[in-house]
């Protein structure tokens, strides 16, 4: 299964947004989109995941238009920076929502709940969890139809170290049973450790595309910010 | 078909969770208890309390008539004016009749207000029994009879519904599709098989329902029953329709849920006030029938009292209908424009 994303851009002003980038990404790739606030990564991760819609340009999966958004749904999982849960409700609530919704069978939600230790929670109101706790149900969440891409934003954002150990765990998981992935970060431990591929952003233009190794001889990395 | 239920059921169980489902029932309760004292003040009072002043009353004829109609009316003797003014203050009595000094055939009467029921039920008896004093021929007018039937329950019944239809469409539906904007909630759902489309036709039943269950808790607290209850109750949800979408709309165009509950109560009072007020204003009745709550209101009323069929409201039912459908139609627009949803 291919992603391939041909000229798509989205310019909000001068500078401002994603202008015309075209890549493929292969099954089982695990994709980091790095750059600067404001280079575009999130923009393009939404496009991915059809949370906004490029000005021009197609993206599709083994030639499935994503413009075709019942034909895909199933295919991507997308897990905003900020979880979007129903926060009146529990974890198993939120869980089955979706899982019926995806006409998934309702084991899925208990297989899920266990393989990201959240059994334990599973009638614990999400207002009430953590950060982190709310990243993982995200997560779990955005796998209950069994995607074959991941789409993940910033997905340590904000998290203890702790935290940040358990949602790499987690990823290193999704990415041994086959799953792909793509996940915006600015956390250059994330890109050494998890990415097989790195796509970096500088003001909406895509300036590398290759390996960790390449990417960190680079002058775009060592020009970064010292977080990057 | 199977995943609007869902959504319905979904938006059923956030509206009790977000506890915003009390409200619309917490109004038919109120409703009922306030009728209920109300009815303990006897608007249409069967025997008249009227309080004499002694010191001034003298021996008017008045008076012995007053004695004499004891069926009709209880006296109560009242020392002095204070104390009768009181005791209508504290609704003991209707009237006070004070005699005048030195005594003659007229009397002044007292009265909380001109014109109020009580004070029109006095005016009655005392013509009543001026009449029979005099031995005079019947009153000239045999009958009075309203365009308005029923007791002060029937006629607030139907702005009763109006408040509930204009809270659940301008306060409840914005709110909750304002803060599934503003958590990302929507864009959440549309990941999943959901469409827009399917969307809107949830919220849309999610408000029809929610309006039309608490109406029958009104309706079944005041003890009404319309006589023709299939085509009250169609026109009840084209009503809902209308006014629900108008919801929908102004929720997707607020960011927040804080600022989509103060545009839902700009547009709730205009919508509520002048359609319900109508009967008691010249003015108002001009400018109310512009109003789309006016278009629901008056001819609900009359489907209720008048007997009024569903035929004889073609305009106001297209005009229901063709509203809230351009506003659903622009509400799905506005789900299209991903970047608002996202924003």
């Amino acid at each position: 299964m291919q992603l391939a994303v041909r000229s798509i851009s989205k310019v909000y002003g001068p500078e401002k947004g994603l202008f015309p980038v075209s890549f493929d990404v292969k099954v089982g790739e695990v994709v980091a989109i790095v750059g600067h606030n404001g280079a575009g990564k999130s923009t393009l991760l939404k496009m991915l995941s059809n949370w906004i819609q490029p000005d021009y340009g197609d993206i599709t999966i083994n030639g499935l238009n994503l413009k075709n958004r019942q034909a895909v749904v199933k295919i991507i999982g997308f897990v905003p920076e900020v979880p979007n849960l129903f926060d009146f409700f529990s974890v198993g609530y939120n869980l089955k929502l979706f899982a019926l919704l995806f006409g998934a069978p309702l084991s899925r939600v208990d297989q899920i709940l266990e393989e990201f230790n959240l059994l334990s929670f599973k009638k614990a109101k999400v207002r009430t969890l953590s950060k982190g706790l709310r990243q993982r149900v995200s997560i779990g969440r955005s796998l209950i139809a069994d995607p074959a891409f991941l789409l993940l934003d910033e997905p340590t954002s904000g998290l203890d170290v702790d935290m940040t150990r358990e949602v790499y765990r987690m990823m290193i998981q999704m990415h041994k049973v086959g799953r792909t992935i793509l996940f915006t970060t600015h956390r250059p431990e994330e890109i050494k450790n998890l990415a097989t591929r790195i796509l970096a952003f500088s003001k909406g233009v895509l300036m590398f595309d290759g390996t960790p190794a390449d990417y960190f001889q680079t002058p775009l990395y060592k020009n970064s910010s010292p977080q990057l | 078909m199977k995943n609007i239920f869902i959504l319905l059921f979904h938006d059923f169980a956030f509206a009790i969770k977000s506890k915003s489902i009390y409200l619309v029932f917490f109004i038919p309760l109120f409703v009922f208890a306030s009728e209920y004292l109300l009815d303990q003040s006897k608007t249409e009072p069967e025997k008249l309390k009227i309080a004499v002043v002694t010191t001034e009353s003298g021996s008017s004829p008045i008076f012995q008539m007053l004695q004499e109609a004891g069926k009709k009316v209880e006296i109560i003797v009242a020392k002095n004016e204070a104390e009768g003014r009181q005791l209508i203050s504290d609704h003991s009595v209707q009237a006070v009749v004070l005699g005048t000094n030195p005594p003659s055939k007229q009397l002044s009467l007292i009265v909380l207000r001109r014109d109020s029921v009580e004070t029109l039920a006095t005016l009655q008896l005392f013509s009543a029994l001026q009449r029979i004093h005099e031995k005079n021929n019947p009153s000239w007018i045999s009958e009075i009879k309203s365009l308005r039937e029923g007791g002060l329950r029937s006629l607030t019944l139907t702005t009763w519904i109006l408040m509930l239809v204009l809270l659940v469409g301008f306060i409840i539906l914005p709110a909750q599709v304002a803060e599934e904007k503003e958590k990302k909630l929507i864009l959440a759902l549309l990941q999943t098989p959901i469409n827009e489309k399917q969307w809107l036709i949830s919220k849309i039943l999610f408000g029809i329902l929610l309006s039309l269950a608490s109406i029958i808790l009104l309706m079944f607290l005041s003890r009404f029953n319309p006589k023709n209850a299939l085509a009250s109750f169609a026109f009840l949800a084209l009503g809902s329709y209308c006014f629900s979408a108008a919801g929908i709309f102004l929720g997707l165009l607020c960011r927040h849920q804080a600022s989509a509950r103060t545009l839902g109560f700009i547009f709730y009072l205009p919508l509520l006030l002048p359609s319900a007020l109508s009967d008691f204003s010249k003015k108002l009745t001009v400018i109310a029938p512009f109003l789309p709550s006016y278009q629901f209101f008056s001819p609900l009323h009359d489907l209720f009292f008048a007997e009024t069929s569903l035929t004889a409201m073609i305009f106001p039912m297209t005009y229901l209908m063709v509203l809230g459908s351009v506003l659903l139609g622009f509400s799905y627009l506005l789900m299209q424009k991903r970047w608002l949803m996202n924003a």
